[in-house]
């Protein structure tokens, strides 16, 4: 994989570092500075979150399978003064939840974080209840919800430490395994969203994972002399409308890839700065079918199954006239 | 505070639910008569720790109001002691009023947002177990409506809070046997109801819930209690108690009495008491 100079959009080795390492490397100098930050999970382990529940044990938790009571406890915990971090699969924390979420985090605005494991199809042959293919859409829709996506370990560590630091809820949702640093250490990721290449002819939108495909799709396109741009949308909500439609606005024509159902995600984010601009920009939404995949394979075989490979992906945007 | 005069007070609630209700055209009165006399035990009996001047006072108990549909009681009953004027009642469901249909943290001594039941248990074993881990000394109570025990969440809460030994949490359901549509043991059977949270690891008191000598027992010990275990004290209620025709009857969940209702509804909680 490769990471890309910021200013030159030029392409460098980088190395791979686990997320969920990243996630809670972060989280447990937090805590260990803030004895009020505690780590609640619905059974969910990590290697990573070994360290932290016997460095840390008063603050750590394990609720059991009961995703509607950690919830709920949090709100608890949170009112009571505590800073809960949840963690768990994507699916099971944003959906069996999904009303204590809205009630008792969201319309009380309490300083909650949930922190998904497994993003889109990161389960791969676990089958549907285990990909979070939804989740952006029905977590984008609540008022005071604060989402993350990051697509390397830096932004990882960075987001954890912006949610302990935010006065509402967030959702963070995090990779399973290694991904290839994008970003250094010290950059500055207030604006929610960064042009890692720019690109004359299109500009492709991604978050999460989907954002190293685009980043090889736009080398592939560049075999095929079209100029291809990468945006890294890594915060979800909220949005810098002014900033992203501005940025957005100045592309020819725009792609959105990701991870999730065609509805509610990404794609229907851009959509729906850009309906609002006067000079309309074409754009082509690339996401996952409205339908349960109940295909099995591992997510590299699902992402080709589904056309979310480099080479289909490629195929799609050269052949939309 | 006498029993007699907590009585009157039960009274006035009651008759200030009936008119909020009235003039909003909406609400639930059945749910928040059953609970006036377990609100008022709580506030006046010398049971909750508060401070009317400030509501956010850090050493106050928790009440976790999670039948917050029959937030018309509480409401009157936290404007009768001066946590807002008792003019804002009349307010009650109108545009612009503080006072909506089910309880908001925003109104001065409410200290959660409820409406969706089965939230209350769990929120209230989180401050609770905040409370534990900080060695504040605090007191969480919640009250739960008994149809919201249907929640599975509420089984999760209650196996959390006994395994956490959470015995600085008071939980009380307003056992009034009856939910929207019919009476509990004919939708799905709850008895032997006490007999369910001893098996989840609870304390549990089965108390008269309109005897002001009955709750205060009950709650006479909360804050020294001698045990590792959350407290489960279950009111036996009556659904629309204080008004002849709405007690035990199912049309009385959310329906407004208007007409030769209404002047019986009135003049009996003019006179009882």
């Amino acid at each position: 994989m490769a990471k890309p100079d910021l200013t030159t959009g030029s392409v460098t080795s980088a190395p791979a570092l686990d997320m969920r390492d990243a996630c809670f490397e972060e989280l447990c100098q937090i805590a260990t500075a803030d004895r009020n930050v505690v780590v609640m999970t619905d059974d969910m382990g990590a290697f990573s979150l070994e360290k932290f529940e016997k460095d840390l044990a008063p603050q750590y938790f394990n609720m059991g399978i009961a995703e509607q009571n950690i919830v709920s406890v949090a709100a608890g915990l949170a009112l009571g003064g505590k800073r809960p971090f949840i963690y768990g699969i994507s699916t099971f924390v944003t959906m069996r939840c999904y009303e204590q979420i809205r009630v008792d985090l969201c319309c009380m605005n309490l300083p909650v974080t949930i922190i998904g494991s497994g993003a889109g199809y990161t389960y791969g042959s676990d089958g549907p209840t285990h990909h979070a293919t939804e989740d952006v859409a029905i977590m984008r829709a609540l008022p005071e919800m604060t989402i993350f996506n990051p697509s390397d370990p830096v932004l990882t560590a960075a987001m954890v430490r912006m949610a302990y630091k935010n006065s509402g809820p967030a959702y963070i949702r995090i990779e399973k395994g290694p991904l290839p640093c994008l970003y250094a250490e010290q950059h500055d990721f207030q604006r929610g969203f960064e042009v890692l290449r720019p690109g004359r002819d299109v500009v492709i939108v991604a978050t999460g994972v989907m954002v190293h495909s685009a980043l090889q799709v736009a080398e592939e396109l560049s075999n095929h002399s079209l100029d291809a741009g990468v945006v890294d949308l890594y915060r979800i909500k909220p949005i810098d409308e002014g900033a992203l439609s501005s940025s957005l606005g100045q592309a020819k024509r725009l792609i959105t890839i990701e991870e999730n159902s065609i509805i509610g995600g990404i794609g229907s984010l851009v959509a729906e700065i850009m309906a609002g601009r006067s000079r309309p920009v074409p754009l082509k939404r690339i996401a996952l079918p409205d339908r349960f995949c109940c295909e099995y394979g591992n997510r590299e075989w699902l992402h080709a199954y589904q056309g979310l490979d480099v080479k289909s992906l490629a195929k799609t945007i050269l052949e939309w006239k | 505070m006498e029993v007699c005069e907590m009585k009157e007070i039960a009274r006035r609630v009651r008759y200030q639910v009936l008119e909020m209700i009235v003039s909003a055209g909406k609400g639930h009165i059945g749910g928040s008569f059953s609970c006036t006399d377990i609100l008022i035990a709580l506030y006046h009996g010398g049971i909750l720790r508060f401070d009317v001047k400030n509501p956010k006072w850090s050493g106050r108990d928790r009440f976790i109001f999670s039948k917050g549909h029959s937030t018309e009681a509480l409401y009157a009953v936290l404007a009768n002691l001066g946590f807002f004027p008792v003019s804002e009642l009349c307010t009650y469901g109108k545009g612009g009023s503080i006072l909506g249909g089910h309880a908001d943290n925003k109104v001065p001594g409410i200290e959660v947002s409820t409406g969706s039941l089965g939230h209350g248990l769990g929120i209230a074993a989180g401050l609770a177990l905040a409370a534990k881990l900080d060695k504040k000394d605090y007191l969480t109570l919640a009250l739960l409506g008994d149809g919201e025990c249907y929640e599975g969440s509420i089984w999760e809460a209650a196996m959390f809070a006994a395994h956490h030994r959470l015995e600085n949490l008071v939980a009380i359901v307003d056992r009034n046997g009856q939910i929207t549509l019919d009476y509990t043991e004919e939708c799905n059977r709850f008895e032997p109801f006490d007999d369910k949270w001893r098996a989840f690891g609870w304390d549990v008191r089965v108390v008269d819930g309109h005897s002001f000598e009955a709750l205060l027992e009950a709650f006479m010990d909360v804050r020294a209690r001698n045990a590792q275990r959350p407290l489960m004290i279950i009111a036996k209620t009556v659904k629309g108690k204080g008004v002849s025709f709405m007690e035990g009857e199912l049309y009385w969940h959310h329906n407004v009495p208007k007409g030769d209702k209404l002047d019986t509804a009135r003049s009996e909680l003019a006179l009882n008491g």
